[in-house]
């Protein structure tokens, strides 16, 4: 059913309608393109074009502070990564199939930090970490804001994350594939193992790449709870824009830029490899 | 895994009742470690920050515990506060406008294309949707820039330079830009779950083109749009980034107003209380929306039945 | 057909869909306050062609006017047809009143005339009592009744069904024939519906077209179609049949692949190639050398029997060629698998058709 008469528009509103998509896609697109053309100017004035350069991409990876900062975004995706896809796929099993005490309380409260806007989240595990360090200091460790805090945060929000897009996943999950697998011999593990995991899998890795974009993505909680020494890129990149806008960060963008892109694209391989089109709709 | 089954070797009564307890044992083991960080690290400083809207702020910026009082929510109706507030409702509400605006003909337009065409056009939204969201925010503020190329071409075309940047204007243009996907999106996928042949009934009773757009379509994707306007109303009502970096002194929001009070004016008491508020606030919205979501999902079913039914009838004459 | 204006009158019209040619120069005229079948396999046309009727899809090519109004290029709003939807159409966020008053109010017609005019048309198709109902609160049975109501409400000159009954399990779509054709009957107009199904459009319609690829193959009534099939496709495709592939030798007698000559009616040419039409239940078998004097016969030998009750079905090796012959009523003795047996029919029983 393609647009004709039947979707009620006449050829003029549909030439419109085309019209308007185009400008939409150019508003999306035109100053993200501008930024990535810009970022290879030779010109360190951010309005000439001084001609064709690698040159702030180099200087960005030389800068010690950049550097550091990336290496600290990584290791804090991957970390809260892992973790939250652990704790956030076991919450979605426990919700989806278990009836168990404090069931309902934690079914409503694995929505909140996904509800709660970052800024209230990021105040919020501040106070939290300022407190608790009080507390833990009176004991004698002494710790501080730093790569750990942004790491534990991270977590805090991506787990919610995967447990909702793991549990859509396993909503539409035909449980008589593992009455069937029972049948077959298979024991409660063996079911598990051979079935169910294999089934899911595709909700899990989507849950996962949300929670890496998220962790890559996120300045507000980070730069919150980001120490002396020990910030994310994001952070770096948003401490910078307000100090002025200068090549470099052009150049840092467009890479932050390609990997959200790589991202997705990988993503969408993935998807189009395993899941049919109504299971894309339904994890994006 | 499957508890339920673990019964053959014990009689039927007392094996379902030990059942019934091995499955309650397995389902908190599961969730007891994801559970527990929650109750740490988002519980703990949920309560905790509930508790510090109601502390004091001492003299020297710290914040006492002692002697509870409402005094910091009783600050949230002085007129400077009101006033971040309103504005905040406000440009909240102009850019899920605005967005709708954009929004509902670009994913009408999506959701009408040929099966192969809507999957392309849907990863070229998909895109922009994934993308670092402080990098599209820096792209407007770059392109907008009293020097940035913007500006440039404005004044080679014999415009003059412009400046809109640190105005509401490039703040809307920012969270429009930013949450405009959160829109497309949900409006998408009830376009395109819509179902063709009631707008071609409308026509075939008289209705005309546009009349048949506001008597069907538009009441059919309603859970599209509610669900699109609190996806975009949320985060631009709580926005920190892009009112900080593309707007000025005058466009202060209630999310660069509570860091405020967690870093230069260290008001503890005033920005948690201002973080319950908001955080409600929220709360109502999704609420809201839930509720309005699953009555429209309650007519949507059975028609969704019925439709997959006549698909499974043959004639694809009318489909080519 | 009559000396009136036809309520449908489809001339030379030709639908593409890119490459696709969904309907190939086709002409139709059908009369006022007929009974019409558009019958096909999935995907011959016939959707398409009542939609264009319908004005849901323009014709590529050709005209196409209801009771003598040229209205090819008009907009569905604009012509006074109305259609029963596949799959209904009904609009889920509205009552079964509101649903079957939505065509008047595009209409702007007013209270008293309004309600009544709902009234009218919701007892007519039974539905009293229902009106402030959801779609999704009805059968499918209810649900169909209201698509009706909706349409019937207009006063449309020409009803237009898109396999109505498509839906509905067996039991309620036998009913819903019956009620369909006393529907016609008291409201009078013409009703053209599309069906894959051929025994609904033969019980139904008072004359059928048979489509094929495109193609608008044969019109006739029920009788003509099924008694003097225009070509080999309407033959088969229309109840059972036995193809009988044969030569034309003379105006009365083809001679079949197996060198029998067989008498049947045939304006075709000497020497073409045609196929004979003969239906299972129209041939009689006997034991061998006992046929009667009349009408054609062939000489085989049982290969299978299909026990129905009603009925037996004999599947004969003549040559080889196989011919089914179905035997109501069964009288006296059985025959077995590989008795020897003479096929018989009477004279006009089998229909020539060019393949």
């Amino acid at each position: 059913m393609s647009g004709n008469v039947e979707t009620g528009l006449g050829p003029r509103t549909r030439r419109l309608l085309a019209g308007w998509a185009w400008v939409v896609f150019a508003f999306l697109y035109v100053p993200i393109a501008v930024l990535v053309v810009f970022s290879f100017n030779a010109s360190s004035r951010v309005n000439i074009w001084g001609g064709f350069s690698f040159q702030w991409y180099g200087e960005a990876l030389n800068n010690e502070v950049i550097t550091s900062a990336i290496r600290v975004s990584l290791i804090v995706a991957a970390v809260s990564t892992a973790v939250s896809v652990v704790l956030g796929t076991a919450v979605a099993l426990a919700l989806d199939r278990y009836r168990f005490k404090g069931r309902r309380a934690l079914d409503g409260t694995i929505y909140l930090p996904i509800v709660i806007p970052d800024i209230t989240m990021a105040v919020m595990l501040l106070v939290f970490f300022a407190e608790a360090f009080k507390f833990i200091d009176s004991f004698g460790p002494r710790f501080t804001l730093g790569i750990s805090t942004i790491a534990l945060s991270h977590i805090a929000f991506n787990i919610s994350f995967v447990c909702v897009v793991v549990r859509a996943r396993l909503d539409q999950f035909d449980r008589t594939l593992e009455e069937a697998a029972r049948d077959l011999y298979a024991t409660g593990w063996q079911t598990f193992r051979r079935v169910t995991l294999p089934l899911i899998m595709p909700g899990i890795a989507a849950g996962g790449l949300l929670a890496l974009t998220l962790s890559l993505d996120d300045v507000v909680i980070s730069a919150f709870v980001a120490g002396p020494g020990s910030t994310t890129l994001p952070v770096y990149v948003f401490s910078s824009i307000r100090r002025g806008v200068t090549p470099e960060l052009n150049a840092i963008s467009t890479l932050m830029l390609a990997a959200s892109i790589a991202l997705v694209l990988g993503s969408l391989a993935l998807q189009r490899r395993r899941a049919s089109a109504s299971q894309q709709t339904q994890v994006l | 895994m499957q508890p339920a089954n673990r019964t053959s070797e014990s009689t039927p009564a007392s094996g379902e009742k030990a059942a019934a307890q091995a499955q309650r044992r397995q389902g908190m083991l599961l969730a007891s470690p994801g559970a527990l960080y929650l109750l740490i690290f988002f519980v703990a400083p949920l309560a905790l920050i509930s508790v510090y809207s109601f502390a004091t702020r001492t003299s020297t910026g710290r914040t006492s515990l002692s002697g509870w009082n409402v005094e910091s929510y009783r600050a949230i109706g002085d007129d400077v506060i009101v006033g971040i507030i309103g504005r905040s409702a406000w440009l909240a509400t102009l850019t899920t406008a605005l967005c709708l605006a954009v929004g509902y003909p670009f994913a009408y337009y999506l959701a009408t294309r040929p099966r192969h065409v809507r999957a392309i056009l849907l990863v070229l939204v998909m895109i922009p949707f994934w993308t670092n969201g402080l990098v599209r925010v820096f792209a407007i503020r770059f392109l907008l820039g009293s020097n940035g190329p913007a500006s440039a071409l404005s004044e080679n075309l014999g415009f003059g330079t412009f400046r809109i940047l640190f105005t509401p204007t490039a703040v809307t243009i920012g969270m429009v830009y930013s949450f405009l996907t959160f829109m497309v999106l949900p409006l998408y996928v009830s376009l395109e779950r819509m179902d063709w042949s009631l707008t071609e009934a409308a026509r075939d009773l008289y209705a005309s083109g546009s009349k048949a757009f506001w008597k069907v379509t538009l009441p059919l994707t309603k859970s599209g749009i509610v669900a699109g306007s609190v996806l975009v109303f949320v985060p631009s009502f709580g926005s920190y980034v892009v009112p900080d970096i593309l707007g000025g002194a005058k466009t202060l929001l209630i999310g660069s107003y509570i860091a405020r009070q967690f870093r230069d004016a260290r008001n503890y008491p005033l920005g948690a209380a201002l973080s319950v508020l908001l955080i409600v606030a929220m709360l109502v919205a999704v609420a809201l929306n839930q509720r309005s979501g699953s009555g429209a999902e309650g007519g949507d079913r059975p028609r969704r039945r019925r439709r997959g039914r006549a698909r499974a009838e043959p004639e694809p004459a009318a489909v080519s | 057909m009559t000396g009136a204006v036809a309520a449908v009158e489809i001339d030379g019209v030709t639908k593409r869909f890119g490459e696709v040619v969904a309907v190939d120069n086709v002409d139709l005229a059908i009369d006022d306050g007929e009974f019409f079948a558009l019958l096909g396999p999935s995907g011959c046309g016939k959707t398409t062609t009542l939609r264009m009727i319908a004005g849901l899809d323009l014709p590529t090519e050709g005209s196409l006017r209801i009771f003598g109004e040229e209205v090819g290029m008009a907009p569905p709003d604009l012509r006074p047809v109305n259609t029963v939807f596949q799959a209904y159409a009904l609009f889920p966020h509205m009552t079964v009143r509101q649903n079957i008053e939505f065509g008047l109010r595009m209409r702007r017609v007013k209270d008293p005339e309004l309600s009544q005019r709902v009234a009218e048309a919701t007892g007519m198709v039974r539905l009293s009592g229902m009106e402030d109902r959801r779609p999704d609160q009805l059968s499918g049975g209810q649900q169909q009744r209201v698509a009706l109501a909706r349409a019937l409400v207009n006063q449309p000159k020409v009803l237009l069904l898109d396999e109505p009954l498509g839906a509905l399990d067996l039991k309620l779509r036998q009913e819903m024939q019956q009620e369909l054709k006393a529907l016609q009957r008291t409201v009078g107009i013409t009703f053209v519906f599309v069906t894959h199904d051929q025994e609904e459009a033969l019980a139904m319609s008072e004359r059928i077209g048979v489509m094929s690829e495109g193609r608008l193959l044969q019109v006739g009534t029920p009788r003509e179609i099924y008694e003097r099939p225009a070509s080999r496709f309407v033959a088969d495709f229309i109840g059972r049949t036995n193809l009988l592939e044969a030569t034309v030798e003379s105006a009365g007698t083809v001679r079949l692949a197996n060198g029998a000559r067989i008498e049947a009616e045939t304006s075709l040419p000497a020497g073409s190639e045609v196929s004979v039409s003969l239906r299972p239940e129209r041939a009689r078998l006997h034991p061998r050398g006992t046929a009667d004097a009349e009408g054609s016969s062939l000489e085989g030998e049982v290969r299978d029997i299909t026990y129905l009750g009603h009925a037996v079905v004999y599947e004969v090796a003549v040559g080889p060629m196989s011919v089914e012959v179905r035997v109501e009523g069964e009288t006296g003795r059985p025959f077995g698998s590989g008795d020897d047996v003479t096929i018989s029919w009477d004279h006009g029983a089998a229909a020539v058709v060019a393949d």
